[in-house]
């Protein structure tokens, strides 16, 4: 294979076990034989090495027979690269697609009134001018691209709401009880300030015909004989019955409540006091002048999940197109990296699973997994959160990978953390969660408000619910902490989620919300079901703006 | 019919009438809640479909057209009638329809399921989108107990009917066709389908379905894709219409075709396409049709015998002998405790033997009863086992005329066990089972299951026709007492085999073909080798002529053939080779330090080719001997170089594994209910009315409970009560139903339903009273003459289920709790057996005498000679029953509480008066299956020590039953007819089923599920029966050479003449009950599981051990974690459920303590155990990492990251 290409060498170096620092690469590519050079840098490098550094790379071409060569002069092999591309077995980022690119990233992403600017300003020109190639080996004529090159010192970076380590559940009734009154404290302390909240209890006293007002968990909702909504709310006290006239503008809304969200109602009590006749609804809501943060300069983050490593249906080309582009110039300002769940794709995730699996073996998976990762350039910072499908108990929160995992996942020291986090990038909040939850949601609400084509409405959802998976006892399994680490306690500026393997995003009162697609092909089961997966597509978020750019690479 | 079958009938329906007319006497007394008795007899099948469906005039038109057709033509015929309005009085287009698809599935279930009534919802016209109206049938759970057949024919029948309507065909919206697709498949995956059809198969069969099939929501999985439409009105799968689309349209298409052929008005085109398997867009290669043939095997690699067949002859494969495939379908769903007793077909597995013992039928197995005892008992009378081959599951019944397991013992000795007593005695001794022995299979399972035969063991029945036909003189070696035809010494059988052209006597023919040529030329070598040794010389002789006699006689002392002792021992130089040889050949013999001596070891070497001398009589084997089966079969080699020829002994092992333990129980609901009368949760967890009686009521008054109970008034005085009997005037009360909105009060009309015109809503006679059940327990006591302390407790019931909430009297929870027997939700008692069939019975086994047989009508013994004593063998009646142990006591405890009742309660005569359960003898029961709504009534004319209930196969079929594992119960006819009312059932969907609705008083063998007339009832299966066996025929061919059931239908004989292949000396041999009901906790069950698994050379413990990890603890694992972090809770005290925690953390009912529902304890509970048998057995990878994950889950939820149990490292 020939090496002229930074990708190609990361992906050699990778092939070797080692990471790279950015310069070395650069060394390595304009070496006059580059093979040698790498095997020679690798050598020096030494089996105990993580990463393979310019110095090391300079030791050889000084002392070697390659020293000689100055980099600017390989002009001839660069060239040949390009034309040698074809030929060779998988081509890198080059052929992808204009067409479907296009349509993909041009998809209508708005919605409900919610305001979508964007998104993507580059839309449809993912990769259409030309093989990335050219632009990489260009340099000859005018300001030669000298490979990434970014800053580490302009990073900032936080991770917030991580309870890996900190799980101090004991499965015991108590602590169910305490999740629960924890999200009921953090939510109605949203509301609060809307209504003149009074306890279920107090409400329960109050004379007929009285203004009461009160803030609970959906206990449960029922529709009546005649149509109308009874809905039970619950607080600390005790639970009140209110009822939701079918004919009352806002009674639509009763159909996207979940049961366990948190809402406040005002209304009027009936006669005899035994009920409430709801006037108006609230939930905790984002607010619609919300101001997202930004980074103060131009940098990128990819937004991507499910990536499913040892599935057969995996798609090994369509992942190196992808860390073959973030090595180009065109993503030179991708400088993080946040996968929303789903390395691998498990052992016993359903029945007979291992019949369907390419790399049987959990732990094998995991390095296969960290073996692709090392294709990601090492300058990028990486954050990851498990999924369903990884080796981490399915109940959320779910802690991030045990020490084991880890340690096979050590290339780039990427940040593990547990699902949902918070991470901040630049100033810039992002809500990982893997996404559970939004099979209920789309099961649950009016296809109009939530659906596998367009998963980002579901996540609307969420976000006025201001909850990643409200609803207890259904889909969604829950292990009991300390507290309610589902709740979205401060607004994100960006929501991002995978695992229904749908690409769709768009915004809400301005915060992003991103579902992002997979890299895995569509299984027999997707196949039996109707599920058409958007695979190899890569988000790509400015930071600086918020806006968001969708790469193809299957 | 004969004279003596018309005189057993009589005599039983005389029995019937006599109870009949004292239960109106108690009935007329108006004390229950209809002053009739509720369980109306029927006749013959017409009378039954009347009764169930409560349609009059369709049982008159049904024996019409009988005589005339066949029933599914009957059933197409009445549709007529139903549309014209001579049958059945519906007005509306829909009731019509209804009527016509009710009667239908009622008649192709002989009138005994549920399945008409609770399977079918309602009928609906709806309106396609061009504007025409199409039919609509709502199906419902239930209807899987009609059947496919019934099933399909019920959408055929309803389609004629609309077309007889003049109503349009359903136009299926595209988004419905995806529906159907996608439910189909998602109630396949919830709940299982016994055909699942592919996703373009469902959709072609609902685009061209003419009417809309439709039904009830049944699971809690919704679908994903098609959601929310306009004419469905459930998300999740309706179970109904998905058993009727996969399993009654596409899995019998070819049957209805056959009815729309001769049907004008109804043309179904499609079916073709169906059925050829030409729907998918390519022209199709015919892939559904032989999906629809597999369906029952769908692991097998096609049809199994014709692809082995062609096999041999279009492949380079070299030529060996037919053999079926494996299959290993049955070893699914393996579970913990319920050992495998053998891989698919693999060697050293049960020996298939064909024939039918006296207590064999369908779905049943033969197995000798020292097997039982020797797999550690895991396998009794009764017990059900899942199957290789020819069905699915099977009862294991106990058969001694068959050969018995091969054993090694510690000692290294190697002995066949045909006494289960010897097998008790060896048992500990048991190093590894070689061989199950033989598994007595008749040729009518196959015939039923449509299985090509397979190769036949050659056994005795066999050989001896064999030599007849060669010329032996069988007649004359019969009768002579110097000669054991059955058992002949090796000179005769040598005689025998090289005078006649006949093979060597199955006696000496080993099992050559489990072993390869090089084993072979191996033991020829090591026998040439060898020495004679003189009996006397050595220790072994003691137990080797011991373990000599009882190889071969089965436990007879007398043996005029026995070996004799001069002929000493073959004495081979002991290798682990040569052991494993002679223990794969079945070769019994015994080992020493250096030796294995082998007695009986004339035709062994001379089978091998080598002079009695021992001296080696051929140099070199053919290529075709070398090579045949590959080198693994040395029977050409033997073939060969012996002097004689030998059959293949066992060419067909069948692999099973436990499927359910035996049953004979008596039926009680959870908790107990001694009296179907209310008393809220006043009675505790109990449910204790006595409790209730003394506990004080919100408004602190003692015994006074408010219930929910039905209101009915005197017609006398008008006073309101809920008692069956106005208190005051003792006169028979009825329901009232007055209109909660209007007041108006209303008449239920004829089918039974109480509708409000004005208000147009549904009324119900239910309200509140205030009961004082302190009062009412006081006066029941003394009105039966019993006091608080005639009983342990007195447990009722939380509230009433039925729609009108008629509560039994206590008086009858009373005797019911003196007597020590419990209630069924309809009033009855009852005991469950396991059913097994027997067709001839000894009144010894049965522990009665030869005097009680003559009192119940018995005359002759099978041969026809006067029975005179108690081990003669007697041709069983078809409605005779023979109780478990268990179920005679509890009929007598049951017997003295209908005593009691009748003299106590109602004032009458008593009925039974029996001390000892041998006045039992003759009285009538009923049978009663699950599913099913029609009881059979039998007669009891014995009892066994076995736990089930036998009986003849006819009378199981009758139920609907067949033997493969399944359990009914019986019930004491007059407790049925006194207690039993349809008031009582529970007002849901299945409320009916399980219930007595009417009983059949005579078998009618045409009437009955025609599986049971595949069965075999011949003396001896021929000759060529056998040869056949080795082709793989289909069974068909041989069928007219074997008199089955069905060639004696409506004939006089049909009553009579079940013969059988096999005897056993005792029906209930072996175990009473399986190791599975004796040994205590799970684990002690798969600790013996396992231990079984490695003594068995047929089984692959690794692979047992994998699937009970798979199939059991992980599942178990995966869903109890699930359920724990979806849980609901529940109120320690007063019993509340919440769906999820309340947020003051008590209960919001009572104040009370609430707690989870799944603890952390039953969620690991198998975690350790798992993790220890997956590392014990070798276990793969996948499957201990699967373990591993979930044991960090486990870890994860349940331990506090921050304080964890300290380790010794955290110290050092």
């Amino acid at each position: 294979m020939p090496l002229e290409t930074p990708a190609r060498i990361v992906r050699e170096l990778a092939r070797h076990g080692y990471n790279a620092e950015r310069e070395a690469v650069t060394l390595i590519a304009g070496a006059a034989d580059p093979g040698t050079t790498l095997a020679r840098a690798v050598e020096r490098a030494g089996p105990d090495a993580f990463r393979v550094t310019a110095a090391d790379v300079r030791a050889v071409l000084d002392g070697g027979p390659n020293a000689t060569d100055a980099p600017v002069s390989d002009l001839t092999s660069t060239v040949e690269s390009t034309t040698a591309e074809p030929s060779t077995a998988e081509p890198p980022a080059a052929e992808p697609t204009t067409t479907d690119g296009g349509a993909t990233a041009e998809r209508p992403a708005d919605d409900s009134g919610s305001p979508t600017p964007h998104p993507s300003n580059s839309s449809g020109k993912p990769n259409d001018e030309s093989p990335t190639e050219p632009e990489t080996t260009a340099p000859e004529t005018e300001g030669v691209w000298a490979g990434r090159n970014p800053d580490p010192s302009l990073r900032s970076f936080d991770v917030a709401n991580d309870m890996t380590g900190q799980s101090t559940g004991t499965g015991e009734y108590g602590d169910f009880v305490k999740v629960f009154k924890d999200r009921y404290e953090k939510l109605s302390r949203q509301l609060r300030g809307r209504v003149n909240h009074r306890p279920a209890e107090a409400i329960q006293s109050m004379s007929g015909g009285s203004d009461a007002a009160m803030v609970g968990l959906v206990n449960d909702i029922r529709s009546t004989a005649s149509g109308h909504w009874l809905v039970e709310l619950e607080d600390t006290t005790g639970t009140f019955p209110c009822l939701v006239m079918k004919d009352r503008e806002f009674a639509s809304a009763v159909d996207e409540l979940l049961l366990d969200e948190c809402i406040a109602v005002e209304g009027t009590l009936a006669d005899d006091a035994g009920i409430m006749f709801v006037d108006s609804m609230h939930s905790p809501d984002v607010p619609r002048t919300y101001k997202p943060n930004t980074a103060d300069r131009h940098v990128q983050a990819a937004l991507i999940s499910d990536v499913h490593v040892g599935s057969q249906e995996f798609m090994t080309g369509a992942w190196q197109r992808f860390t073959s582009w973030l090595h180009t110039e065109e993503a030179e300002h991708v400088e993080y990296l946040l996968i929303a769940g789903d390395m691998v794709e498990g052992v016993g995730v359903y029945p007979n699973q291992d019949e369907e699996l390419d790399i049987v073996d959990i732990y094998d998976q995991y390095e296969q997994f960290a073996e692709h990762l090392k294709e990601v350039p090492g300058d990028m910072e990486i954050v990851m959160i498990p999924g369903n499908h990884d080796a981490v108990r399915l109940a959320e929160p779910q802690p991030g990978f045990d020490e084991h995992l880890r340690d096979i996942m050590s290339v780039h020291d990427a940040h593990i953390t547990s699902n949902p986090s918070t991470v901040t990038l630049e100033g810039v909040k992002v809500l990982m969660y893997h996404g559970v939850s939004l099979d209920e949601v789309i099961a649950e609400l009016p296809a109009e408000s939530a659906s596998y084509d367009e998963p980002h409405k579901a996540m609307y959802q969420l976000l006025k619910k201001r909850h990643v998976a409200p609803q207890y006892g259904g889909h969604t399994r829950l292990a009991p902490e300390e507290k309610d680490y589902l709740v979205m306690e401060e607004v994100p500026d960006v929501f991002h989620t995978g695992h229904v393997h749908k690409l769709g995003w768009g915004k809400y009162h301005n915060v992003l919300a991103v579902n992002s697609g997979c890299w895995q092909a569509q299984t027999d089961f997707q196949k039996s079901v109707n599920i058409d997966p958007d695979a190899g597509y890569a988000p790509i978020l400015d930071l600086d703006t918020l806006d968001m750019t969708v790469r193809k690479f299957s | 019919m004969h004279e003596d079958d018309e005189r057993y009938f009589a005599r039983i329906e005389d029995r019937l009438d006599e109870a009949f007319d004292l239960a109106r006497a108690a009935k007329e007394q108006g004390r229950d809640p209809r002053p009739e008795v509720e369980i109306p007899v029927a006749k013959d099948m017409a009378d039954r479909v009347e009764n169930i469906l409560e349609i009059p005039g369709v049982a008159e038109r049904v024996r019409e057209l009988e005589g005339e057709m066949s029933r599914e033509e009957a059933a197409l015929e009445l549709v007529n009638d139903f549309v014209e309005g001579s049958v059945g009085d519906y007005d509306s287009r829909a009731g019509k329809v209804e009527g016509a698809v009710r009667t239908a599935v009622a008649l192709l279930t002989e009138g005994v399921v549920a399945a008409p009534i609770e399977g079918i919802d309602r009928v609906e016209i709806l309106e396609n989108d061009d504007g025409t109206e199409f039919v609509n049938v709502y199906y419902a759970g239930p209807i899987r107990s009609a059947g496919g057949t019934a099933q399909a024919l019920s959408v055929l029948v309803a389609d004629f009917a609309r077309s007889l309507l003049g109503i349009d065909e359903y136009k299926a919206r595209d988004i419905e066709t995806e529906r159907y697709a996608e439910e189909v498949a998602l109630y396949d995956k919830e709940t299982g389908l016994q055909y699942s059809p592919k996703d373009k198969e469902t959709k072609f069969i609902a685009e061209h379905m003419p009417i809309m099939l439709d039904g009830e929501a049944t699971g809690d999985e919704e679908v994903s894709g098609f959601r929310d439409l306009e004419r469905v009105d459930t998300n999740s799968a309706r179970g109904g219409m998905c058993l009727v689309l996969a399993e009654g349209i596409a899995l019998k298409a070819p049957k209805i075709q056959r009815y729309t052929r001769q049907l004008d008005e109804v043309d179904w085109p499609w079916l073709q396409d169906l059925i050829d398997g030409t729907y998918y867009d390519d022209g199709g290669e015919g892939e559904g049709e032989s999906d629809g043939a597999d369906a029952d095997d769908a692991d097998a690699d096609g049809g199994g015998a014709d692809d082995a067949d062609d096999a041999d002859d279009d492949s380079p494969e070299p030529p060996g002998p037919a053999r079926v495939e494996p299959a290993a379908k049955y070893l699914r769903d393996l579970i913990a405790g319920r050992p495998v007793f053998g891989h698919p077909s693999e060697s050293g597995g049960f020996r298939l033997r064909y024939g039918r013992s006296r207590n064999h039928g369908f779905a049943t197995a033969g197995v000798h009863p020292a097997t039982m005892h020797l797999v550690d008992d895991f396998l009794a009378t009764g017990t059900q086992i899942k199957t290789e081959r020819p069905g699915k599951a099977g009862g294991v019944i106990p058969v001694d005329s068959i050969e018995g397991p091969t054993v090694r013992l510690a000692n290294g000795d190697v002995r066949r066990i045909d006494d289960p007593a010897e097998a008790l005695e060896i048992r500990n001794g048991v190093e590894e089972i070689l061989d199950l022995g033989e598994y007595l299979v008749n040729f009518g399972e196959f015939v039923e299951n449509n299985h090509p035969l397979a190769p036949a063991s050659y056994v005795y029945e066999w050989w001896v026709q064999e030599f007849e036909s060669a010329g032996g003189p069988v007649q004359a070696l019969e009768d002579d007492p110097g000669v054991d035809l059955e058992h002949p010494n090796p000179e005769k059988a040598f005689e025998w085999a090289t005078e006649y052209d006949c093979h060597l006597h199955p006696d000496y023919t080993y099992v050559w073909h489990d072993i390869s040529v090089a084993e072979f030329e191996t033991l020829a070598d090591a026998a040439a080798s060898g020495r004679i040794a003189g009996v006397d010389e050595g220790r072994s002789s003691g137990p080797r002529t011991q373990s000599d006699e009882v190889e071969s006689d089965g436990g007879m002392v007398v043996r005029p053939d026995a070996p004799d002792a001069a002929d000493g021992v073959l004495e081979l130089d002991r290798t682990p080779d040569l052991s494993r040889i002679l223990e794969r050949l079945l070769v019994e013999h015994t080992r020493t330090e250096e030796t294995l001596r082998v007695p009986n070891w004339r035709l062994l070497v001379r089978s091998l080719g080598l002079s009695e001398l021992l001296e080696r009589e051929w140099t070199d084997l053919s290529p075709e001997a070398r090579e045949w089966e590959g080198g693994d079969n040395a029977v050409k080699a033997v073939n060969e170089v012996a002097p004689f020829d030998v059959r293949e002994r066992a060419p067909t092992r069948i692999g099973n594994r436990m499927g359910r333990p035996e049953k004979s129980e008596s039926r009680d609901l959870s908790p107990a209910v001694h009296t179907l009368f209310p008393i809220t949760e006043m009675g505790g967890n109990q449910r204790d009315v006595g409790e209730a009686a003394r506990a004080r009521n919100d408004r602190g008054q003692r015994g006074k409970l408010d219930v929910l109970v039905g209101d009915r008034a005197c017609p006398d005085c008008g006073q309101h009560t809920y008692k069956n009997r106005c208190p005051d005037c003792e006169v028979h009360t009825e329901p009232h139903f007055e209109c909660e909105d209007c007041g108006t009060v209303i008449e239920p009309d004829e089918s039974g339903r109480v509708y409000c015109e004005r208000c147009e809503r549904e009324v119900e006679s239910v309200d509140w009273f205030t009961v004082d059940l302190a009062t009412e327990l006081r006066s029941a006591l003394e009105s039966v003459g019993e006091r608080e302390s005639s009983y342990p407790i007195l447990k009722g019931v939380k509230g009433l289920t039925s729609a009108n909430k008629t509560p039994e009297p206590i008086e009858k929870g009373v005797l019911r709790a003196k007597h020590g027997v419990s209630s069924f939700k309809d009033g009855t008692v009852r005991y469950d057996m396991t059913d097994l069939p027997v067709t001839s019975v000894r009144p010894a086994e049965l522990d009665v005498t030869v005097d009680h047989f003559r009192e119940l009508g018995y005359e002759t013994d099978i041969d026809g000679e006067p029975l005179r004593f108690d081990d003669q063998l007697v041709e069983l009646k078809v409605q005779d029953v023979v109780l478990s142990d268990g179920a005679a006591e509890h009929m007598l405890k049951t017997a003295d509480f209908v005593d009691d009742l009748l003299t106590k309660f109602y004032g009458l005569e008593p009925f039974y008066q029996v001390e000892e359960r041998d006045e039992l003898i003759g009285e009538l029961v009923f049978g009663m299956a699950p599913h099913t709504s029609a009881a059979v009534v039998g007669r009891v004319v014995g009892f066994t020590s076995a736990a089930v209930g036998y009986a003849h196969p006819y009378f199981h079929a009758a139920k609907r039953r067949n033997c493969d594992g399944d359990e009914d119960c019986v019930m004491l006819l007059m407790d049925g007819l006194l207690n039993f009312s349809k008031e009582y059932l529970p007002d849901k969907r299945g409320g009916q089923m399980d219930a007595p609705l009417v009983m059949s008083s005579r078998i009618d063998p045409s009437e009955i599920d025609d599986e049971a007339h595949n069965m075999d009832i011949v003396r001896r299966y021929p000759e060529s029966f056998y040869e056949a066996s080795l082709r793989m025929a289909d069974p068909g061919e041989v069928e007219d050479d074997i008199k089955l059931g069905e060639d004696t239908l409506g004939t006089d004989e049909e009553y009579r003449g079940f013969e059988h292949t096999h005897d056993t000396s005792d029906i209930a041999l072996g175990p009473d009950l399986s190791a599975y009901k004796t040994l205590g906790s799970m684990m002690d069950k798969m600790d013996a599981q396992l231990e079984l698994a490695r003594k068995l050379r047929a089984v692959d413990e690794t692979d047992v051990a994998e699937r009970v990890i798979e199939y059991h603890f992980l599942p178990d694992l995966i869903g109890n974690l699930r359920a724990f972090s979806r849980q609901q809770t529940r109120c320690l005290d007063c019993g509340e459920k919440y769906r999820r925690m309340p947020l003051t953390g008590d209960c919001r009912e009572c104040g009370g303590r609430v707690n989870l529902t799944v603890h952390r304890g039953s969620v690991n509970k198998y975690m350790d155990t798992a993790i220890q048998v997956a590392e014990e057995f070798g276990c793969r990878d996948y499957t201990k990492q699967r373990l591993e994950v979930l044991e960090k889950s486990l870890e994860s939820v349940f331990e506090n990251d921050k304080n964890k149990a300290s380790k010794l490292g955290d110290f050092m």
